[in-house]
């Protein structure tokens, strides 16, 4: 029972890293761009989402409006600070990402305060259907269904629309695609709307699961999404989910069993670094 | 008429501005600047607010009252982030600020590295709350108006020993100074009164989902948790963890000790103990006149950062006046014979060490506020060092 549920602490952790990592894999692909600002998008959900479900709406409209936001934010931030830098190096863009974080992580503070926001009600979080001594709340569950559906849709989405193929094809060879007649800068605007909506859901669930949403809340979900993204093998969705996966379960176990050497926050990174030292392609088989 | 008015319009500015830097002669008297800093930034930012609402506090009830040595107080306040490498240059930046002694307001690592600084320029220091056993072994100009971490840890393992009655306890420890200092003070003492310590799991402080670890503490099944860490951990932690369904006595210290962790753990927050400096429910009127006068100026309840930041000032402020004057050795030999000084978290009296005995506020939270639990008197059990 007890393997059970560290088990299912770690695929729960595991489906929050799958929501950050695909969107960060998504752009990757498409641009070639680390987008470590992605994190504030996850804090973004997140304070639309309290701010939403506290002055009245109920918690599955606000969640909606916290994924909204995000999703329109995403693409106006790309063309802001990225389009402008797309034929520069790739790391000023990295630069800028990087600078954009910490501007968005402060405008948080600023605008909202230093000690973080709270929900009035957190009805989620306390109830959960009964799984015979294992506690699961319907925040846990959501995490987890989340992430299943939006990997199956991308998956969907990517073979079955017209849509998809354009943006296979753009991110297989952008020039070729643009002869006929697919508009790569459209493709990004949607990349950048479907990463942002994922990161602004699973800040909306990680703050209701905390009950705390805080400025620099999604720094190290980022920081350790890029590790997933690279584990999974740059750019390879099913990858990125099998990692993200794997470092939640990693995590969890290590949490217990290993916090004598290893603080939880480094295990990612530890296995980043052994995999770039044996298996710098990835886990996954190469694309 | 229009030079006239020009030459009168200059002669108010030069006087104005005389007045605001306090050039002597020019009306008001000199104000005596203080150095303080504390985390505005951060992920500490929010114990800095409250730490700087609390000095801020004592300054202006210190000036209503006619100032110290009949010379208005001044706060000169730096945001050190709560970081070690931040806090050395703002030391050095207050000591070209013409400060006569200083303050932390801040955590630990950033208080042990201030300390330094201010040792060697002979500059009295006080930390408020910072509570590394290290900070006042700095040297002689350092003193602390908060209880040691090993000193709460001790307390911790009596209440839940001795006053709990409960014998079976799992440690959840917060991987930092503070965690790992009460953590050693509480294994110090725990055989002595009867506690088994089944299992201690330890985390960082960026650390908010606990999953794995709730999970181990239901397979322990203790009679009580001794968890450290600050608002922010705390509020998670305990949440999910009730919500696993563990049920067991949840003690935790100081960094509990903010109205914030009752607003993000709620009903989960219910019936945990903390030990802190701040008693709720005091009758003494320093207490009670804090209480009051920092929940009116802040908007929020006044919590252990910034009872113990307006403690220090006033400390601080008490020995100035006692010194007849601001010279800092003066200052100093002022502050170490502080005796009984009546404030808002007890009478102060510093040891040679520059550390205070005072007994430790149980506190329970009961119907979304911290009230009185018990009071742990005990001089022994609770000594500071002295060396």
């Amino acid at each position: 029972m007890f393997y059970v549920e560290l088990l299912i602490a770690g695929l729960v952790q595991g489906a929050m890293y799958a929501m950050m990592a695909l969107g960060l894999t998504l752009i990757y692909g498409l641009l070639r761009i680390l987008h470590i600002a992605h994190a504030a998008f996850f804090t973004l959900g997140g304070y639309v989402g309290v701010l939403a479900a506290n002055s009245g709406l109920p918690l599955g409209a606000a969640a909606a409006l916290g994924v909204l936001v995000a999703a329109t934010a995403g693409p106006l931030v790309y063309g802001t600070v990225y389009r402008p830098l797309l034929d520069k190096p790739p790391y000023v863009a990295l630069i800028a990402s990087i600078g954009l974080l910490i501007a968005m992580e402060d405008g948080f503070r600023l605008l909202f305060g230093p000690y973080g926001l709270s929900f009035a009600e957190n009805p989620w979080f306390v109830t959960g259907p009964d799984l015979g001594g294992i506690f699961l709340n319907w925040v846990q569950i959501a995490l987890g269904l989340s992430a299943v559906l939006a990997i199956a849709g991308l998956g969907l989405f990517a073979v079955g629309s017209r849509a998809g193929v354009a943006w296979r094809a753009t991110v297989d060879d952008p020039e070729m695609a643009m002869s006929f007649g697919v508009s790569p800068e459209r493709v990004r605007l949607l990349a950048f709307a479907l990463a942002s909506a994922l990161a602004g859901l699973a800040g909306f669930l990680v703050g209701l699961l905390n009950n705390l949403i805080e400025p620099g809340m999604g720094n190290i979900t980022s920081y350790k999404g890029l590790a997933i993204v690279v584990l999974g093998g740059l750019g390879n969705v099913p990858g990125t989910l099998w990692a993200s996966l794997l470092l939640g379960v990693a995590e969890s176990f290590g949490t217990i069993y290993l916090d004598k050497i290893l603080d939880r926050d480094a295990i990612a990174f530890f296995i980043l670094v052994a995999v770039l030292m044996w298996r710098p392609q990835g886990l996954a088989r190469g694309r | 008429m229009a030079t006239r008015r020009m030459v009168t319009g200059l002669l108010l500015g030069t006087a104005v501005a005389l007045a605001g830097t306090g050039v002597p002669g020019a009306g008001a008297a000199e104000a005596i600047r203080i150095g303080f800093h504390a985390p505005l930034t951060g992920f500490a930012a929010g114990d800095g607010k409250s730490a700087r609402l609390g000095a801020e506090l004592a300054v202006e009830q210190i000036n209503a009252a006619g100032g110290v040595l009949g010379r208005p107080l001044e706060l000169v306040t730096y945001d050190d982030q709560a970081k070690p490498d931040q806090a050395v240059p703002v030391a050095n930046k207050l000591l070209g600020e013409g400060i006569v002694a200083a303050i932390s307001g801040s955590y630990s690592g950033a208080t042990r590295a201030a300390a330094a600084v201010f040792q060697q320029a002979g500059m009295p220091y006080v930390s408020a709350y910072a509570i590394h056993p290290d900070i006042t072994r700095t040297g002689d100009y350092v003193f602390r108006t908060a209880s040691m971490g090993e000193v709460q840890g001790r307390g911790g393992a009596k209440l839940i020993g001795e006053i709990l009655g409960q014998k079976r306890v799992v440690l959840i420890t917060l991987d930092n100074d503070f965690g790992q200092s009460l953590a050693r003070g509480f294994k110090e003492k725990a055989g002595d009164f009867g506690i088994e310590i089944v299992s201690e799991y330890t985390y960082g402080i960026k650390e908010r989902q606990f999953g794995a670890i709730v999970a181990s503490v239901k397979r322990d099944a203790p009679e009580a948790i001794y968890a450290s860490g600050y608002f922010f951990t705390a509020g998670p932690l305990v949440s999910q963890l009730r919500a696993g369904g563990v049920r067991a006595t949840i003690v935790g210290q100081e960094g509990y000790d903010s109205q914030n962790f009752i607003d993000i753990a709620k009903a989960a927050a219910e019936g945990v103990l903390i030990t802190t400096a701040l008693d709720r429910d005091s009758d003494r009127p320093e207490v009670r006149s804090f209480i009051g006068a920092f929940e009116e100026k802040a908007g929020f309840p006044a919590d252990m950062v910034a009872a113990s930041t307006y403690t220090a000032v006033q400390v601080l402020a008490h020995a100035i006046e006692r010194a007849g004057g601001t010279e800092g050795k003066a200052v100093r030999d002022a502050l170490a014979a502080t005796r009984d000084f009546p404030t808002a978290i007890g009478p102060v009296t510093f040891n040679a060490l520059g550390e205070i005995y005072k007994p430790i506020q149980v506190q329970v939270v009961k119907d979304g506020r911290f009230r009185r639990f018990a009071v742990i008197d005990d001089p022994v059990l609770l000594a500071p060092p002295a060396e």
